[in-house]
């Protein structure tokens, strides 16, 4: 990238970027969330959002309401926005983009290889697939038995190829596998997406690599968690870390090494950024570290719209609205299950 | 126009609607239009409220009219307008248009689906005989060979078990933008076990749901064993193709499609027919229907606004109506509650909220109103300036635009709209500029009325002046008296006549600029100096009259202090100033003559040493004693600007004091009584003021600092806005030299060449059709739409910045009434 992009950033990106700014305004605001809160009903809930920018987008559905297909519509939504921003978008924006699909594209795959092994229809699995990681090739998935047979027979030709070249095995697709298969594309693919917004440089990269930074050892805590009391040994353990971040490398191999919870926690109190975080778990309210890394990763998000000229709002647009979704699906979980003690630990959206 | 002058008062009325009777008692106020609800239930949220099962309902029915409105608008048909005044339904009538248009939808649904279904069966057919038909199969036979010669050594290492293995074939047809797609994985996922065949179908077929045409793109793989067939069945399922078994006995099964395709046909005309009679049904019901569902639910959200009884017997309402109209509202409560035995009463209820705002205004005042609101909806019976806006609006537009050709063009074109104004189809256009100008035809009329009467004044028609009386001016005598030779007027081209020779100068033209001025070389600094002094003198007159306005606010709002503590100073402040100027413009016009013009007085340096307390030698004074005049005018001008930075903040705080004083002496023993803190009773006392109790609390808080400061922001605005404002009505001057330049430019570019081309009467006559029609087509452009625009647009800065600044404060709000008129459309 040239010196002073920020002369020239608005001739290519200036009316996405002030598209997306505009979306980011709709996002729901404290009173909107207290207000749902209070609805008593799905009904309630509906006619509550038909007040704020989602409108009518529940008008076609035919009764009763359900939370999925709340859910269903609202990442209808969101991707016909992306898709939006896609089809506008020059380049390197739309590359930035495509790798922000492929998240969502690796999710898909896995979901959909795990619903093979179980024996589930593809149809039916099909309906849980996300919108924005959607693509034409993806209902064959199933018919590979391999990685090497997935990679070479189907994903060759998708965004995601690139991301296959350490996890090719003849391994059979059991479902410890297919975890390892999808930690492993999804190390590769922060990685790739690092590099690309750290070569891509400027304030891009400024916004953008530390939330990726986050993201990446948000994996490593994540992936260590859940570890614990498996048969995954601490060597793999080890290669399915994403190879940057705040923990590269030290925190990384502290982290392979530990055992329990406790261990990691006393990791993570090395570094002044995770320390607070871990300190949070359990306060007021009892939130759970997922809890935590959530809030985080929101006030970054948000922390992105206040710098100008860099593709970053677009991610952090998608992110806050994804969260935001999560939230109204929390509530929405809360009210059609009559659980309403736990209703406001939705992650509020500053 | 009485009504003009201030906005009418308007009360808060609390409405006790009987539960049985408030929603017919709703519908009529809605038919009426009288009265604005106030949301009394702010901060109940929207689906806590006590109607919003209904509400909800009638949105359920909308929902089924935009189901029925978007199948007719599929079917190529419109809805036709509903007709006759059609009441807001009782709300038992609501089950029964649900049951029709729920049975109507249903019925509909039905049909659609059954043709849907029907066209979806056709489709395959239709795809698999084209698939059939595409002739896959000499291409086959030459697979056929080339796969054999392709597996023979393949086949000859294993031997005997795959000897039996027949080729399986697999037809279908797939969008053609997935085809290479498909074809690629095919190949990759089957490592070429596989032979497949695509080919483009030549005739586009109708897409069962859109009725679009659309090609498809039809393939054939032959392949050898079950795991392949598997894994191809899998990829085509996932591409959602259309699979066709496909057999050899080709011709039989082509025929049967043909059979089975024609009797599809049949059925499926029969179900088409049905469906348009259905759309028939729904074309008539639909219209009526939305728009009394329409009303329902604006009844409902407005029942929703209203507060229950504590006995549950009646729903409150508060609404802002027009003392005007109370009687009328009573009486429709009246009569719409009279069914249900008791009746729904209205009452006026003291408020402390400040009332919106109305004046009614009718399709003449409309405009101008609109003019003002533009700037702000004026204060509750606050004055407003529309009235007199009126007249000064055309006139300082006209004063711009002085010209009696383009002036009579622009009230020609005015006055056609306003006399073809009842006319459906001028409503009827959606275009919006046509609109904004339909919208201002009557201010357009007065624009251009009035530019005819400023052009006469400045003699100007297309830039050409015209004598109507004789010219006050006589060449002749000014000839005979100096002697000119012949030989004297052939070297000089330039002639100067002289006013003060006998028989040259015999008086004032009667009405207006004399016309040899436009033929003189001097026209130019003649009319700057006089444009440049009127501008002056309207300017300051505007100014002066804003400011006497502000005085009928004050005497309302019973605000008696600002007369002398602010009127009266700035009325002496700007007189004092700039109406001196316009005095010695006035008196020089009338005292100098052309006899010792030589001799004349600067105005300019006059006014200058004014404010310097000098005087120059060289300047000759207007009249005696004129040194200690401006020098008086000065210092009592400058004496009043503290007056009014001090004034009425002084005033407020002594009465403030006072007032607590007063109270606080009172209740000394009482408090120690009751055991009462002081200040909870120190700010009530009584007050003159008429604007309600607003004010009370107002003078309970009153910060001096703030008050000082809003006075003298509010001075410095004042004082500066003196000189600057009067300067700002020059623009007068400089817009109405601009046009009359460029009219004289036009006129002098286009039409002048053009007359004085040809010399023979046909030459120029043709010659002249296409100038003519030049200088037509930029007059129109340039001169009345460009020039016009502009000057409209100074006349209204003139009006919201330099007139409307010295009273009118435009923060109030519209009364906006509750009403159905917006539903009806």
């Amino acid at each position: 990238m040239l010196e002073g992009a920020e002369l020239y950033f608005n001739v290519d990106h200036g009316y996405l970027e002030g598209l997306v700014r505009g979306c980011k305004a709709s996002l729901l605001t404290q009173q909107d969330y207290i207000n749902l809160v209070q609805c008593e009903t799905l009904e309630d809930l509906k006619i509550h959002l038909q007040t704020t920018d989602y409108g009518n987008f529940l008008a076609n559905q035919t009764n009763p309401l359900t939370v999925s297909k709340i859910d269903t519509e609202m990442r209808k939504r969101l991707c016909g926005e992306f898709e939006y921003f896609r089809n506008h978008s020059l380049e390197p924006l739309s590359t930035f983009l495509t790798y922000m699909t492929c998240s969502y594209m690796i999710d898909n795959v896995i979901l959909l290889m795990n619903g093979a092994l179980q024996k589930k229809s593809v149809k039916e699995i099909l309906v849980k697939c996300h919108p924005l990681g959607r693509f034409t090739e993806m209902e064959a998935v199933n018919i590979a038995e391999t990685p090497s047979d997935l990679f070479n027979a189907i994903l060759v030709e998708t965004p995601l190829a690139p991301f296959f070249q350490d996890c090719m095995s003849e391994n059979a697709l059991d479902e410890l596998n297919i975890e390892l298969l999808r930690n492993k594309l999804y190390k590769s693919y922060l990685e790739t997406f690092y590099k690309f917004c750290k070569n891509h440089g400027d304030v891009t990269a400024e916004v953008m690599c530390p939330i990726l930074e986050f993201e990446a050892d948000r994996r490593a805590f994540i992936i260590t968690l859940n570890s614990f009391g498996t048969e995954l040994s601490k060597e793999d353990r080890e290669t399915l870390y994403p190879a940057f971040g705040k923990l590269y490398p030290e925190g990384l191999r502290l982290l392979a090494q530990a055992e329990d919870f406790d261990q990691m926690k006393t990791i993570a109190d090395h570094y002044e950024v995770y320390k607070p975080l871990f300190e949070a778990i359990g306060g007021n309210g009892g939130k759970t570290l997922e809890d935590v890394f959530y809030e985080r990763e929101v006030q970054m998000n948000v922390l992105a719209f206040n710098r100008q000229f860099h593709y970053g709002v677009f991610y952090a647009y998608v992110k806050l609205k994804e969260q935001e979704m999560r939230n109204i699906v929390w509530i929405a979980e809360c009210i059609s299950q009559r659980h309403r003690t736990k209703i406001n630990s939705y992650i509020p959206i500053l | 126009m009485g009504s003009m002058f201030r906005s009418e008062e308007v009360a808060l009325v609390q409405l006790f609607l009987p539960t049985a009777a408030a929603y017919t008692c709703v519908s009529r106020l809605g038919e009426l239009g009288l009265v604005e609800f106030r949301d009394l239930n702010a901060s109940v949220s929207a689906f806590q409220r006590r109607f919003v099962v209904d509400v909800r309902r009638c949105e359920e029915l909308e929902k089924t009219f935009t189901f029925l409105q978007e199948e007719v608008q599929r079917a190529g048909l419109v809805l036709p307008p509903p007709e006759g005044r059609l009441p807001a339904p009782p709300p038992r009538d609501l089950l029964r248009i649900q049951e029709e248009t729920e049975r109507l939808a249903q019925e509909l649904r039905d049909v659609r689906g059954n043709q849907q279904a029907l066209r979806v069966q056709l489709h395959q057919l239709q795809l698999h005989a084209a698939v059939l038909g595409q002739g896959h199969s000499p291409q086959l036979a030459a697979t056929h060979t080339y796969g054999a010669s392709e597996r023979t050594p393949l086949l000859q290492a294993p031997g005997g078990p795959h000897q039996d293995l027949r080729v399986n074939f697999v037809a279908g047809a797939v969008e053609p933008h997935k085809a290479p797609a498909l074809e690629r994985l095919l190949w990759r996922a089957c490592r070429g076990f596989l032979i497949a065949s695509f080919r483009e179908l030549e005739r586009p077929l109708e897409h069962p749901v859109t009725g679009e045409p659309a090609t498809w793109m039809t393939f054939l793989i032959s392949y050898w064993g079950e795991q392949i067939g598997q894994k191809i069945r899998k990829i085509t399922d996932c591409f959602h193709c259309h699979i066709f078994p496909f057999l050899e006995q080709e011709e039989a099964r082509r025929a049967a499609l043909q059979q089975q395709s024609q009797e599809l046909q049949e059925v499926l005309g029969e179900t088409e027919r049905f469906l348009s009679q259905v759309l028939g049904r729904v074309q008539q019901l639909l219209p009526p229907a939305q728009v009394q569902v329409r009303k329902m639910k604006a009844v409902y959200l407005a029942l929703n606004q209203c507060s229950m009884s504590t006995t549950h017997k009646c729903l409150i309402a508060e609404t802002w109506c027009a003392a005007r109209d109370l009687p009328a509202l009573q009486e429709a409560l009246r009569d719409s509650s009279m069914e249900e035995g008791v009746s729904a009463v209205a009452h006026r209820i003291p408020s402390r909220d400040m009332p919106p705002t109305l004046i009614r205004t009718n399709r003449f005042t409309a405009s101008f109103q609109g003019i003002v609101d533009a700037y702000g909806v004026g204060r509750y019976q606050e004055v407003n300036p529309a009235p007199y806006t009126i007249v000064t609006f055309p006139f300082l537009f006209a004063v711009m635009f002085g010209d009696v050709g383009h002036g009579l063009l622009m009230f020609l074109f005015a006055l056609a709209m306003v006399l073809a104004e009842n006319r459906p189809a001028m409503k009827a256009a959606q275009n919006e500029i046509w609109q904004t100008f339909f919208g201002g035809r009557y201010l357009l009329l007065l624009m251009g009325l009035f530019s005819v009467y400023t052009g006469f004044i400045y003699n100007e028609c297309f830039s050409r002046a015209s004598s109507i009386f004789p010219s006050g001016w006589s060449v002749a005598a000014m000839a005979n008296q100096s002697g000119w030779s012949d030989a004297f007027l052939a070297q000089h081209t330039m002639l100067t006549l002289d006013p003060n020779v006998t028989g040259v100068f015999l008086g004032p033209y009667p009405f207006g600029i004399d016309p040899i001025w436009s033929l003189a070389a001097n026209h130019l600094s003649f009319l700057n100096s006089f444009k440049m002094k009127m501008s002056v003198i309207l300017g300051v007159v505007h100014m002066a009259f804003g400011v006497v306005l502000g005085v009928f606010n004050h005497m309302h709002f019973g605000q008696r202090h600002r007369l002398l503590l602010e009127t009266l100073p700035e009325l002496t402040f700007l007189l004092g100033l700039f109406g001196y100027l316009v005095f010695l413009v006035i008196y020089k016009w009338l005292r100098v003559s052309a006899t010792n013009a030589a001799s004349a007085p600067s105005i300019l340096i006059h006014f200058i040493n004014m404010f310097l307390f000098s005087h120059s030698p060289t300047n000759r004074p207007l009249y005696p004693r004129q040194e200690v005049v401006q020098a008086m005018l000065v210092v009592l001008a400058l004496a009043m600007v503290p007056v009014l930075l001090l004034g009425t903040p002084l005033h407020l705080l002594h009465r403030h004091r006072r007032r607590r004083r007063r109270p606080t002496g009172r209740k000394e023993d009482k408090a120690g009584l009751l055991g009462l803190p002081d200040a909870s009773v120190n700010c009530w006392g009584s007050d003159e003021e008429k604007a309600g109790g607003l004010e009370d609390e107002q003078e309970a808080e009153l910060v001096p600092s703030e008050v000082f400061m809003h006075q003298a922001i509010h001075t410095i605005e004042f004082c500066l806005g003196c000189v600057s404002n009067t300067a700002s009505y020059l623009r007068l001057w400089a817009l109405s030299l601009a046009h009359a330049q460029l009219s004289e430019v036009l006129w002098a570019m286009v039409m002048r060449i053009g007359l004085g081309l040809g010399r023979e009467v046909g030459v120029a006559a043709v010659v002249l059709v296409p100038i003519f029609a030049t200088f037509a087509v930029m007059t129109v452009a340039i001169l009345l739409v460009m020039e016009g625009l502009s000057a409209f647009l100074h006349a209204l800065r003139l009006h919201w910045v330099e007139f409307q600044n010295k009273f009118y404060s435009g923060t109030g709000y519209k009364l906006s009434p509750f009403t159905f008129a917006a539903a009806e459309d």
